[in-house]
């Protein structure tokens, strides 16, 4: 069988290793990842697939040999990926309680991709999907404004980038079929020809746009979807994330953008999340070009596609969330094992924090926690996949140490814990606790004046006391504080800055 | 579970931030589940030394407590005592000088561990019980028993090793 993986580094073993080592080494991941003592854990299950075909390769002497003399032959220019997993802290104490512990992963790409950057672009090509909201309520100025968004992003590519477009309301129209991008002109012609009328209804756009997408889905082309909604689609949200689980595993991405504050964000944010796509709240239409093209741009700059991050936590070790800190700050959801994170960029980290909870009554010495594993599409090389792996011990002791955690992790934590903070007074409002809504809003607008953010503090405050008189939250303010706060988390510019700016 | 110092809320165990209220939480040992460990005993890397700096302790003065291997020294003017210890939030025992910064937990001092009482001229050192003992100048206190402290006198909680200088 062949592996599209390096099985060396798969079993943590060197390239002269022995056969008693090759056995040892399977042996020892084996009993952490086999399926019978990881119930529930897709993550696990992939993860030892992997090492058992590795293990196969390894142990046959013949298949170890034609695998050595074909990697002899490889291209010395291959270019890789690196995955640096940063614990929170290195040592523990043994506790008769569960505790916490937070673990950074950094996906850096090869240094070596900077120089071949223009090469690399010249290499990637996009094979985009615009499905459009074109219903009413996209009148008051804002199909417009798509339309000219929709307009700089056919001028951002070319003849073998792909582009398809469809737009709905109640119904799902094609408006550009999927087709290489030559007669520019032609294209925008056919999007400024766009009404706005009629109701919302998501699934068929969707499902019309994927179909376009599919039509040259490709793996040597980043294939994604951007999804643009100013509302709420009624009865079809579950069938969307059924979409959506489907076409992540065929390789493309969703992204999606709401505009103003009718959309149902909950809804979009986990749409994006299954695939590995961004989600974006949009609250000026001014802004949309702005957002539009900078998306476009980014995937144009794609070093590796279809990045998968998985996550095989030892016997009673849980993983409880993961955050996405860089690119496109958001929640990503835990309970497959794994998680798609799109593309990584040629000239930017993809980091996410992840945390786990530890059981009570740890023995102390040594304790494998976890193995993290990345793979990923690099589109310059011969052969694609790469994956880089790490398996993360900690230390439980006794003994005291002065261990400063990494300001990485506490800077992210500390802007996360607003987000948080956030979540946990809008879950107040929902469950119509006002007084607990009250109290949380004016803890975080205080958190975030002595961090700073004076503005968005005040708006905070502001509505603190407009829960405590009204009982409710307007939805702009809680899109508005929701987002903001989870832009502070990657330090990227806000929308009220963009909206100056432009 | 770690109470925070801000807002009372309980936070799990590995927390930064306290999840109700933002702020940080301080990076202490864990107190809810530490008890006073118990150490050798045995005195004989001990360095022996009799001190015989002054008694009289003036109204204005205060006491400077260079705990060893600590630059800084802790400088205090004592009202009617000062309770010397480590703190527990759970528990809600907080003692006026929380050693837990200098080692208070590895060294083996106690939650209460000793008292400085302000006496007519000068100062008391009592032991309060501790699980490893108060030592002056290289005696072991009976506990509860005050006993008088001379400027420059060293004194020793569990493993904890300061020397006391009156200041004016």
């Amino acid at each position: 069988m062949p592996v599209d993986f390096d099985p060396y580094a798969l079993l943590g073993i060197s390239t002269d290793a022995s056969e008693e080592e090759v056995r040892d080494a399977y042996r020892r991941a084996a009993r952490r990842l086999h399926p019978d003592t990881n119930r529930n854990n897709p993550g696990a299950a992939v993860q030892f697939t992997d090492i058992t075909a590795a293990y196969n390769v390894l142990v046959n002497a013949r298949e170890r040999r034609a695998y050595d003399e074909e990697a002899q032959q490889r291209s010395p220019d291959t270019l890789t990926f690196s995955l640096r997993v940063t614990p929170s802290k290195r040592n523990l104490f043994p506790l008769s309680e569960t505790q916490v512990v937070y673990m950074l992963v950094e996906i850096t790409p090869d240094p070596r991709a900077e120089t071949v950057q223009e090469q690399i672009r010249a290499q990637t090509h996009l094979n985009l999907t615009l499905v459009l909201d074109k219903s009413n309520s996209m009148n008051a100025g804002r199909i417009e404004r798509v339309q000219i968004a929709a307009h700089k992003i056919i001028d951002q590519l070319d003849v073998h980038d792909i582009l398809s477009v469809v737009a709905f309301n109640d119904h799902a129209e094609l408006v550009i079929p999927a087709t290489t991008v030559s007669d520019k002109p032609a294209l925008k012609a056919k999007i400024s020809m766009l009404k706005a009328f009629g109701g919302t209804e998501m699934y068929n756009g969707l499902a019309l746009g994927i179909e376009q997408n599919k039509k040259f889905l490709a793996p040597r082309l980043t294939n994604n979807v951007i999804l643009v909604t100013d509302g709420n689609t009624y009865g079809d949200q579950e069938r969307c994330l059924e979409l959506a689980r489907a076409v992540e595993k065929e390789g493309i991405s969703i992204s999606t953008m709401g505009l103003g504050s009718e959309w149902n964000d909950q809804f979009l944010d986990e749409l994006a999340a299954l695939t590995g796509g961004a989600s974006t709240y949009i609250k000026s239409p001014r802004t949309v070009v702005q957002f539009m093209n900078d998306h476009v741009r980014g995937l144009a700059n794609g070093f590796a596609e279809r990045l998968m991050l998985s996550i095989a936590p030892d016997m009673g070790v849980k993983l409880e969330s993961a955050f996405k800190l860089m690119p496109n700050p958001q929640p990503l959801s835990v309970e497959e094992g794994y998680i798609p994170l799109g593309s990584l960029q040629i000239d930017r980290m993809t980091t996410v924090l992840l945390q786990f909870e530890l059981p009570a009554d740890m023995a102390e010495g040594y304790r494998s926690i976890a193995r993290i594993v990345v793979v990923g599409d690099i589109m310059t090389n011969e052969q694609r996949k790469y994956q880089a792996l790490s398996d993360i011990s900690l230390g439980i002791t006794r003994a005291t140490s002065n261990e400063e955690t990494p300001p990485a992790i506490m800077d992210a934590l500390g802007r996360l814990t607003l987000y948080k903070m956030q979540e946990r007074a809008q879950e107040a409002i929902d469950q119509g606790n006002v007084a607990e809504a009250t109290n949380r809003l004016e803890k975080l607008a205080t958190r975030l004046f002595q961090l700073g953010e004076g503005e968005l503090a005040e708006e905070v405050r502001q509505n603190a006391i407009h829960v405590q008189k009204t009982k409710a939250l307007s939805d702009e303010a809680r899109k508005d504080i929701k987002y903001q706060t989870r832009t502070l988390v990657s330090g990227m510019k806000r929308n009220s800055e963009l909206e100056s700016n432009s | 579970m770690k109470e925070c110092k801000f807002c009372g809320h309980s936070n799990r165990e590995g927390f930064f931030f306290c999840e109700d209220c933002g702020q940080p939480i301080a990076k202490d040992m864990p107190t809810s589940v530490l008890t006073t460990q118990h150490i050798d005993d045995s005195l004989e890397h001990y360095e022996w030394r009799t001190s015989y700096g002054t008694a009289e302790f003036k109204a204005d003065s205060s006491i400077l407590l260079r705990i060893v291997g600590i630059s800084t020294p802790i400088v205090l003017k004592p009202a009617d005592q000062v309770v010397l210890g480590r703190l527990d939030v759970d528990n809600r025992i907080t003692p006026d000088i929380d050693l837990v910064p200098y080692g208070a937990v590895e060294k083996g001092v106690s939650r209460i561990h000793a008292v400085i009482v302000r006496a007519e001229d000068g100062l008391m050192l009592v032991d309060k019980g501790s699980a490893n003992g108060t030592h002056l100048n290289g005696q072991r206190l009976v506990a509860q028993q005050p006993h008088i402290l001379r400027d420059g006198d060293e004194i020793r909680l569990g493993r904890l090793v300061a020397r006391i200088y009156f200041s004016t």
